[in-house]
């Protein structure tokens, strides 16, 4: 006889072994508080959310700009700004409908491409807010270049002296801050959502792996 | 929710107990995992309720949401580790002869269940539970011939396992 047979046999006279939980401890439970992945999940997005939205909120441009008089590219900063906006709420409007659609009852691996999905939505509305950093960063350098009267002495060292090498230095700082901002987000999420979504994905990549 | 809705479900529920017992019992090791399984289990149950129409068994319904539930949403890490004792193995391979006992042969076949992965012990409990391949495949959305295969490769596995 086959080894799962013999346990299939066993299985079936195996209910009483369990000890069994009564009515009032299922009641219990019914109040207690799931701590499931998606739970998780939701609660971090709306994290992200809220942290990204304060971002926009307290670094108000208006008044750098004013003081540096370089209102010609406040007008272009308000399209930018109404353009995020739009930009957000469309992403919270799709994540709130991923969310809405992760069922139990659907099959495993319909869940998990939901709970899979939910979760990309996020990560490239971060995605979208880091390269939004990176352009307001790169237009805040150009600016300042521009505009701001302290840097002028900058600027002349440019124009007469070794300008290729105050040049080149200027861009490297630049660019280091960028991607030390950027590499510090990435290694933050892969850490967050590894952990969080490790089984998961192990999970999936089995189910994937039999229906080839 | 109502209150009738709420003794409804805890009715069944505790009839129903068992199905959930015995998924906590392949998915977990160790009393509280189990409990802990248990309960996260009973709450989404309690949350898919409401879409719960009755035009099929409680049970079958329940299937679905509690190993969901085990391989999906459950967050803790739960791996069991390997408690196969050589002399056990031995001892299993001597069932031809029938000088061994049956309740030392099914623990084997626990330990064994209990070392393949997520997805494999889905297909071992819906097999138990004596599912056939349409709804095997149904429940986890793969399709009936690659859970058949699949069915036979765990076969192997378990066999490959008990006697090495």
């Amino acid at each position: 006889m086959d080894e799962l047979d013999l346990l299939k046999k066993a299985w079936k006279k195996d209910t009483h072994s369990f000890e069994q939980v009564t009515e009032t401890d299922i009641y219990k439970m019914l109040h207690r508080k799931s701590s499931s992945i998606v739970k998780w999940i939701l609660v971090i997005s709306i994290l992200e959310f809220a942290v990204w939205a304060a971002v926009s909120i307290l670094f108000n441009t208006d008044d750098a700009i004013k003081s540096l008089h370089a209102e010609s590219f406040s007008f272009y900063l308000k399209i930018l700004t109404y353009v995020n906006y739009a930009v957000v709420v469309y992403f919270i409007y799709a994540f709130y409908q991923n969310y809405a659609k992760i069922s139990t009852i659907t099959s495993t691996k319909q869940l998990m491409q939901d709970i899979l999905r939910a979760r990309k939505t996020v990560q490239y509305y971060v995605w979208y807010n880091l390269i939004m950093i990176l352009i307001s960063t790169i237009l805040g350098f150009v600016m300042a270049f521009i505009y701001n009267p302290k840097m002028s002495a900058l600027k002349d060292k440019i124009a007469h002296e070794d300008s290729y090498i105050t040049l080149s230095k200027t861009i490297c700082v630049i660019v280091i801050t960028c991607l030390l901002t950027v590499g510090v987000f990435w290694l933050f999420y892969r850490l967050l959502y590894g952990i969080l979504l490790r089984k998961l994905q192990g999970n999936y990549k089995e189910l994937k792996k039999i229906d080839l | 929710m109502s209150d009738h809705l709420e003794q409804s479900f805890v009715k069944q529920l505790k009839e129903n107990q068992n199905i959930i017992h015995k998924i906590c019992r392949l998915y977990t090791n160790g009393d509280d995992a189990h409990n802990d399984l248990f309960q996260e289990i009973t709450i989404q149950l309690w949350k898919a309720f409401p879409k719960f129409r009755g035009d099929s068994k409680f049970s079958t319904w329940a299937y679905r949401v509690a190993l969901n539930t085990a391989i999906t949403l459950y967050r803790k890490n739960t791996r069991t580790v390997s408690t196969v004792t050589y002399e056990g193995q031995k001892h299993f391979l001597s069932q031809e002869d029938y000088n061994f006992e049956e309740e030392e042969q099914i623990k084997l076949m626990y330990q064994a269940v209990q070392q393949l992965n997520d997805i494999e012990k889905a297909l071992v409990f819906l097999y138990l539970e004596d599912k056939d391949y349409t709804e095997i495949s149904e429940t986890l959305g793969i399709s009936e011939v690659n859970a058949r295969v699949k069915m036979n490769r765990i076969k192997g596995k378990l066999k490959k396992i008990l006697n090495p």
